[in-house]
Order: structure tokens, then sequence, then C-alpha cells
């Protein structure tokens, strides 16, 4: 039998959802049946609406999709404007203030606090400026990734922003491919540092070589792998399935997988309807045959000589872990990459960076999945004077590697998954080891990475040091946690963190970390990567060297914070949770 | 140790249980986490899920316990604890009155 949502999508789903979001918009959120609110709700993910979490009644998180995280000149400023104009609720966020845009892992945006009443104003802004929440959520293809600098990147082996584009026009709200069994995450990536992190997507297409014809010489095109994903408590990586497409072919094999999941997904359970769960079952050999027998109606290549070797993005070591600082494009001008600590900016922040992006370049802005923001086409003779602008003392090119190295998701302060408090708990960490603990003088990547829960929305199992929500009790009461795990990168033999402490009070893990750092420093072989390091230990080794240990760090959320409507709130108890926002 | 077996988010019923692990050449005391789900369509019982932490046990590979429960045996089980929780809060209450 198909599950709830199933049926609710075989009743109304895709673009038809439009119309009736509209409507009640326009006759309110009580307008909603009680009965039918989950139904609603669930359909809203679609064009990328999500109802906050309880306590939160009648607001919704709006999830804007950026392709490849490009955001043409003039759009930055848009999204500042709409944050500033919409984006404000009863709950006052203590670092960020009243009006915020998150960038978020897959190189969207996202905005809380949206009233359902003012989003038909919100999408005629979006939509006059080539901006959409469509399909930023839901079942079906999602905001498609991929090096963010792909098209300017000095390091690229092949531009694949006109393929993402096209992917884009092709597969939204394209109704053949608009209710899939669970969400669909496509990575392509033309340069070889391994930046569309396309091994946990769920279809990636990564640059290689393939000699193609009668004898000619190589061309540069896409092997593919399908099936990586990291929710679950079962990541997976994506899987070789031995095509290589050239780039006009892209479209009919990313269609063909996309018709093949539609067709084959488990629509009976959600927790095994992504399609990792497919290939587990079927195995990547089956996947291509299949593909080939009933989706194609041309031979597929076989996988051409990859670029994997090169990666070095979140990969423990070498040159362009993230894309933070200055880095030649191929037209001789510049992109900035500035770090934003857990990806969250103040409106009147992305206001002032969307001018700044305009005076020092061509007012366009790209978003990294490490959720970064990029300036790109600044010129030689304009660099100095934006370096040196004020707004850069905050988002810097080149910061703590505790900074650059943050990454958290939503968090109890608006998620409903989450056990914790996430995004302010990763901002204060990162002050304090900035302050507390030296790296050895060689290591300038550190990443750490914060979920509020088994959901991974941080992407926690590809980092150095992975957190994930939990509780346990201290001093007799109940306090949030964090389990620990580590090793975790990408790179060309990517890996997942192990998971080798459980439940540290949130105020010791600070003080766990730099004990970690100070054993890595200490003990390291020379010029040793702190991924290599933990690959040589064994996990009671590695329990061992994360030592708990209360510091100086005070942590102000140690309590439930999902009990409160709002963590943050003076008053912060469910019955003091605000009524629904009135339609105004 | 292995990553955890059970989900663990809002949802879950309880996050943070005491509990122990028991053999006849061990025991260790361990956190743990309680779920209780089933289906969300035509579910044919309710499952019940304990999942103690594995790093605080070392005799046990990592794993769950799950229990299938017609909706008559998970009544009985929610009416022996409700009773059991009585008498537990009575016997407590008592002896905040001695």
């Amino acid at each position: 039998m198909p599950t709830d949502v199933e049926n609710w999508k075989s009743e109304v789903y895709g673009n038809e959802i439009r119309d009736r979001l509209f409507e009640f918009a326009e006759q309110g959120f009580d307008s909603i049946p009680d009965d039918e609110r989950d139904a609603w709700f669930e359909r809203f993910k679609w064009w990328g609406l999500y109802h906050q979490r309880n306590g939160q009644e009648g607001y919704f998180m709006m999830r804007i999709g950026t392709p490849n995280g490009v955001l043409e000149p003039g759009q930055l400023r848009t999204v500042g404007e709409i944050a500033d104009e919409y984006a404000r609720g009863p709950g006052v966020n203590p670092i960020f203030g009243d009006a915020y845009a998150d960038f978020t892992t897959r190189q969207s945006i996202q905005l809380h606090w949206i009233e359902l009443s003012d989003v038909p104003a919100i999408f005629e802004k979006l939509e006059e400026n080539g901006l959409s929440t469509q399909q930023a959520c839901g079942d079906s293809w999602r905001n498609i990734v991929g090096n963010p600098v792909a098209g300017k990147d000095g390091q690229e082996v092949i531009d694949a922003w006109p393929v993402i584009s096209d992917l884009n026009e092709r597969f939204k709200g394209n109704d053949d491919h608009s209710n899939l069994p669970r969400k669909w995450k496509v990575s392509v990536t033309g340069s070889a540092d391994g930046s569309g992190q396309g091994d946990i997507n769920d279809l990636a297409f990564e640059p290689a070589y393939k000699a193609v014809g009668d004898g000619s010489e190589d061309t540069v095109g896409f092997n593919v792998r399908v099936g990586g994903g990291l929710a679950r408590n079962e990541p997976r990586l994506a899987r070789d399935i031995d095509v290589w497409v050239p780039p006009e072919q892209v479209p009919d094999v990313a269609g063909g997988l996309s018709a093949l999941f539609r067709d084959y997904g488990d629509r009976e359970d959600r927790y095994n309807a992504r399609v990792k769960f497919l290939v587990d079952e079927w195995g990547a050999e089956k996947v291509r045959e299949t593909l080939q027998e009933k989706y194609v109606d041309f031979e597929l290549e076989t996988a051409g000589r990859d670029v994997r070797e090169e990666y070095t993005y979140n990969a423990g070591e070498g040159e362009r872990n993230d894309l933070i600082g200055v880095h030649g494009q191929k037209d001789g001008t510049n992109f900035v990459g500035l770090n934003v600590l857990v990806g969250r900016m103040g409106a009147d922040d992305v206001l002032e960076l969307a001018d700044l992006a305009e005076k020092y370049g061509s007012g366009e802005v790209r978003l990294s999945q490490r959720q970064n923001v990029i300036v790109t086409d600044v010129p030689d003779d304009a660099l100095d004077d934006f370096l040196d602008e004020p707004l850069l003392d905050h988002y810097s090119p080149s910061p703590s590697p505790f900074m650059r190295g943050s990454v958290a998701c939503t968090g109890t302060e608006f998620c409903s998954l989450s056990i914790v408090e996430t995004k302010n708990r990763q901002v204060r960490f990162a002050r304090w080891l900035k302050a507390n603990v030296d790296l050895p003088d060689d290591v300038d990547e550190f990443h750490i990475h914060l979920s509020g829960c088994t959901a991974s929305c941080a992407q926690p199992q590809i980092a150095d040091v992975s957190l994930r929500g939990m509780k346990t009790r201290k001093d007799g009461d109940p306090v949030e946690a964090l389990d620990v795990g580590l090793g975790g990168g990408l790179g060309e033999n990517p890996q997942f963190a192990r998971w080798v402490t459980q439940r540290v009070p949130v105020d010791e893990v600070p003080g766990a970390i730099a004990n970690l750092v100070e054993s890595f420093a200490d003990e390291r072989d020379e010029g040793e990567s702190f991924r290599a390091f933990v690959g040589r230990h064994d996990d009671d080794e590695l329990d061992a060297l994360v030592d708990p240990e209360e510091t100086d760090y005070e942590d102000p959320m140690m309590h439930n914070t999902k009990r409160t409507w709002y963590p943050y709130a003076e008053n912060d108890s469910m019955e003091d949770a605000p009524s629904p926002p009135a339609d105004d | 140790m292995s990553d955890r077996l059970l989900r663990v988010n809002a949802y879950t019923t309880l996050d943070l249980v005491d509990g122990r692990a028991r053999g006849h050449d061990f025991e260790a005391e361990a956190p743990g986490v309680v779920n209780v789900t089933a289906p969300r369509e035509d579910p044919e019982h309710v499952t019940l899920e304990v999942e103690l932490d594995n790093t605080a046990i070392d005799d046990l590979a990592a794993h769950a316990d799950e229990i299938d429960l017609s909706p008559a045996q998970a009544r009985t089980l929610a009416e022996a604890l409700e009773s059991t929780a009585d008498r537990v809060e009575a016997a407590q209450s008592g002896d905040t009155d001695d």
C-alpha cells in the first residue's frame, strides 16, 4: 500500500499546488482545514515552503533554489530585500538579529518566519527577478549543485554551467518528473577539485575524458554515479555505473535515470525510497542495463578516465578544501570566496554585499556547498579596495580554520526534526576554538559539521569532526549533547566519519575538540593531515583522544531547546508561543 | 563503534533513558533510546524499539532490539506501564512525606 504522502501526492502535486497555495494565502492560514494540514504542508514543500516547528504555528521556512548557487547580478539584492521585508517574526536571534538569509549546503537560500499571506507577493518579486522556490523541497528534482564557479574557474576541465542550466530548464516544472518517490538530488561538476560533491548525491556527473568515435582524441564529458546520500543513519557514496556521457547527452541520461527512479523507486516505504536503496538492491550493473534497455535510445559509452585523483574539496588535505579566498578566473579577473559562518547573513549585510558585488565585480554572487558566498568577476585593479571593505572583516576571505570549517544545519530554532540548538552553538564553538586552540602551523583546514539530528542536513559524516544532536544527563539534569564522529571527508577516496564518542554534553565539546587537536599536534607524523591521523587509529583510541572537558566555554542553551517555542525568547515555554500571524 | 541504528530526532519517543545490558557473564550500564512507531499507512503492529549506546557496552556488537506488538499487546504494555508508573509515583510521594 502506498504511504499517506503518496496518497496526498496522487490527489494534488506539482505545479497545480500553486493555485491552492495562493487560495489559502488569500483566505488566510486558518482556512487550511485542520484535518488537511499535514497533507497541504507536505505539498507546499514542492513550492519551497516548510511549515516551521511546533510553537511557531503559521510561519514557514521558504527555500529559494539557485541552480549551482548562481545569483545573477541583482538577484542577491532581491534576496536581501525579501529577507528584510518578509523574514521577520516574533522571535529575535541574539546573534543574527531579526531578519537574515541562510545559505545552505545545497547552494540554496532559506528564509524564516514567512507568513502564508505574503507568499504571492514574494513569489511575484522572486519571479520578476528570475528566482524561484519551485521544487526547492519535495519529491522531485531539487536544486542542482556543482562547482559554484562553473564557467569561470581557472581550474575547470569542462564548463558545467550550460549543462546545469539546461537540466534546470528541462526538469523544473516538468510533469513527467515532478512526482518522484522521494527527493532527487543531482550534482554536475566540471572542475577537477571535486567541489560539486557528487559522491553524496542521488545522481552525479563528474568530469572525465573518453576517446570516442574512430580513434579520435579524448573528448571531455562526464562519468555517471548514482545512489549517494547521507540521511537515515545509512550514508551511501554514489556508485559508479560505468557510463560516460558527452555534455549534449547529459539531459537524456539524467532524465532516463530520473524516470527509472520514478518507475522503480519504493513508494511503499518513504524510509526506503531514495534511489540509494534501489542501487543497493539492484547493484550498479542492473541500473546501467535498465537505463540502456528502457530509458535511452542510444548506445551508452563505458566510463571514461576521471580526474578524481585531483579532488581536493573537503578532502582533508591539499589546496582548495573550500573556495574561500582569492582565486583566478579564466578571463583574468578573480573570484573571492568569503566565509559566512554557518551560512547565515543578516539582511543588511546581504544588501551591503550586493552593493559591493556591483561596485567591484559584475554584481554576480555565487554560493558554495560549504555555506559560503563567492563574489565573482573582480578585476585585479579593484581587488585591494574590495578586500579593504569593512564588511569583509566579518565575512573574511582569510578566516581562521575553525571559522571557515564550520557548517551547521537549522536546528531547534526552526526545524521540527532537530533535538539540539545548532547554528548559534556552532558560532560559539568556532569563536571559542579560534581564541583558544592552535592547529599545527601547516594545517590550515579543519572542518566541523554540526547536525541537529540524524537527518544529516549539515553533512556531518564528511567532516574532520562530525557533531550530531543527542541528549545526556549532567549533574542529574538532562542536557543537550552531541555524538562525535571523526575522519570523514570527500576527495578521490571519500569516506564517512567513524562515530567514536556518544553523548558529550554540549558545554564539554569545545574542550573535547581542544584535547583532540592537542593530541593530534603532539602525536602526528610530520606533515600528516588530521584525516590521515584519524585513519591510523582505532575507534577506542580515538574515543580516548576526544576526552570531553569543561572549559571557560559556557553554553547558554544546555536545556531542552526543542521544548521551547523559540529557544531565544525571554519567555520560551510552549504556553508562551505566539498565535498564528493575523492575516493582513 | 558503529553508527546508531535508530534514527534520533524530535519525533523519537525517548532520546535519553538509563538502561543496562546484562548477560550471564557481563553487565553494563548504558544510556539508550526508546521509540514507539508504526507504519503510517495500513500498520499491522506497533513496534517498540530499544537501542543502548554501543560505546558503553564492550560485550555486544552494536545493535537495536525491535519488538512487534499487536494493538492488544501494546495496550497491555501501556496499561502495565501506567499502573507501574502510578505505583512508583505513589512510593516516591510516600518517600517525600516521610
